[in-house]
């Protein structure tokens, strides 16, 4: 290692001082964003995601979401770079050549946290193995979370980082207030009737469907206007176009007439 | 070359517009957990069943409050937390622009009050959920006494209930009845 050249023979001749500081390195990186007259290259450093977020990445870069149209280029090495996407929890083994990727890339640089897994470590946070998010060994700019993003998220992500569009999200907090109180949904049903139509609604169309179906199923089996059941549902079945729905309606029907079966006996 | 032009026009531009026009989403598409706090009970089955931890709740005794917290930044839309939410108060939306430069914009919170134990009177669960549950239990209960147990049942932190159920057999004389039971 002795022939490597020591600090001393980078500093530059009178005049020019050493440009490292964090300050430099911060009013260097404003005028980069200002000013940037040429297109933002991107390195990507995988610091063992799980090869999802390098996928969405390459479907930003294709024709239809057309990253390149902003000037957003992938290069293949770190010295190119002016930003580093660092995807990945950061295992144990891909620390260092994460670090040597960021030390490689030319001030001013941004580094952009990709993915949940480069934002906080995602579903691998508390692995033995990993450090758990970018920010752990370099300082972040810009976080985009997502499991992974979509190219759209992507590009959006890319629009802060470069100062294009200004961020939506921001810190929130919520405190109850006087007299906050939740309602039960559907009162006029039996509670454990409620329970037994929503798990059978889900259990035929999963839960997001499966809660809204059944959602229009017991607003239309409570409207307040005095007609029997077996009406109301023979209504519902008939202002339903969608076959499979109408199928999902019936045996929500069949869960009903069982429960009163099962109380008249 | 005229065919390849002719080609061009025909298959039109195929890019999408954003991010200069909104970009037509699934209805269903999982994006950020969208939480309504105002319906939130604090129950947390979110907490529990968020696979990577980004849903958690800190108590503070002393304050009588619990915060429950969402980290957008770890995450994975999986929709979990959508499924086990009892009241809907968490709810998967289309919103996919999350990117922020500070790690802290990631956090949303929501501050709930806890309630005093009827017995105790020391905090143990949050004030809305066991407004919550005494309604379910009390709607659910066969004769209006049988309810009003039941609501203060509810409204009883579990040690107390614990000591409650040591104490009750002590005062029908089971351990007295066993004695004689074995002699
Ligand atoms: S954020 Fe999700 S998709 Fe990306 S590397 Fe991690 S686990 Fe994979
Ligand atoms: S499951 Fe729903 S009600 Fe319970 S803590 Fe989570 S968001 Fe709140
Ligand atoms: S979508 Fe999944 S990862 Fe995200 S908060 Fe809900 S349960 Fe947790």
């Amino acid at each position: 290692m002795s022939s490597l050249p020591t600090v001393d023979q980078f500093t530059p001749a009178s005049g020019i001082g050493r440009i490292d500081t964090p300050a430099d390195i911060a009013r260097m990186k404003a005028s980069l964003l200002k000013d940037i007259q040429r297109s933002a290259y991107v390195y990507r450093v995988d610091c063992g995601g799980c090869n999802g977020c390098e996928i969405e990445i390459f479907a930003a870069i294709t024709p239809l979401f057309d990253a390149e149209r902003f000037g957003i280029k992938v290069v293949a090495s770190p010295r190119h770079a002016d930003i580093l996407l660092f995807t990945g929890a950061v295992t144990r083994s891909m620390r260092m050549p994460a670090l040597r990727a960021y030390e490689a890339a030319p001030d001013p640089k941004i580094v952009v946290s990709y993915g949940a897994c480069g934002c906080s470590g995602g579903i691998f946070h508390d692995l033995y193995c990993v450090w758990g998010g970018t920010d752990k060994i370099v300082p972040v700019d810009v976080y985009i979370p997502g499991c992974p993003p979509s190219p759209a998220a992507t590009i959006y992500g890319f629009a802060v980082a470069l100062g294009l569009l200004g961020q939506k999200l921001t810190a929130k907090t919520h405190v109850e207030g006087e007299n906050e109180r939740v309602a039960i949904a559907h009162p006029t049903v039996p509670y454990n009737l409620r329970v037994l139509v929503e798990r059978e609604a889900r259990r035929m169309a999963g839960y997001r469907q499966g809660g809204d179906l059944a959602e229009v199923f017991l607003a239309a089996m409570e409207a307040p206007d005095g007609r029997p059941f077996a009406d109301r549902l023979a209504g519902l079945l008939r202002s339903t176009p969608d076959p499979r729905t109408r199928e999902i309606f019936e045996a929500l029907g069949g869960v009903i007439t069982a429960a009163v079966g099962r109380l008249a006996r | 070359m005229f065919k390849l032009i002719k080609e061009i026009f025909r298959s039109g531009e195929a890019t999408v517009k954003y991010p200069f026009a909104p970009l037509p989403m699934e209805k269903d598409l999982r994006g950020k957990p969208e939480h309504t706090p105002e319906q939130c009970i604090a129950c947390a089955a979110c907490t529990i069943a968020c696979p990577p931890n980004a849903i958690g709740m800190t108590t503070d005794v002393e304050a009588a409050t619990r915060t429950w917290s969402i980290d957008y930044g770890r995450c994975v839309f999986c929709g979990r937390c959508e499924e086990v939410c009892p009241t809907d108060a968490i709810r998967l939306s289309q919103e996919f622009e999350l990117a922020v430069a500070k790690r802290e914009d990631l956090v949303m919170k929501a501050v709930f009050r806890l309630a005093r134990c009827e017995a105790c009177d020391t905090p143990f669960a949050v004030a809305k959920e066991v407004a919550y549950v005494q309604e379910v239990v009390a709607a659910s209960a066969p004769t209006p006494d049988e309810a009003e147990q039941r609501r203060r049942l509810a409204a009883t932190c579990p040690a107390c209930k614990r000591a409650h159920d040591v104490r009750q057999p002590a005062a029908f004389g089971v351990a007295r009845r066993l004695e004689e039971t074995r002699r």
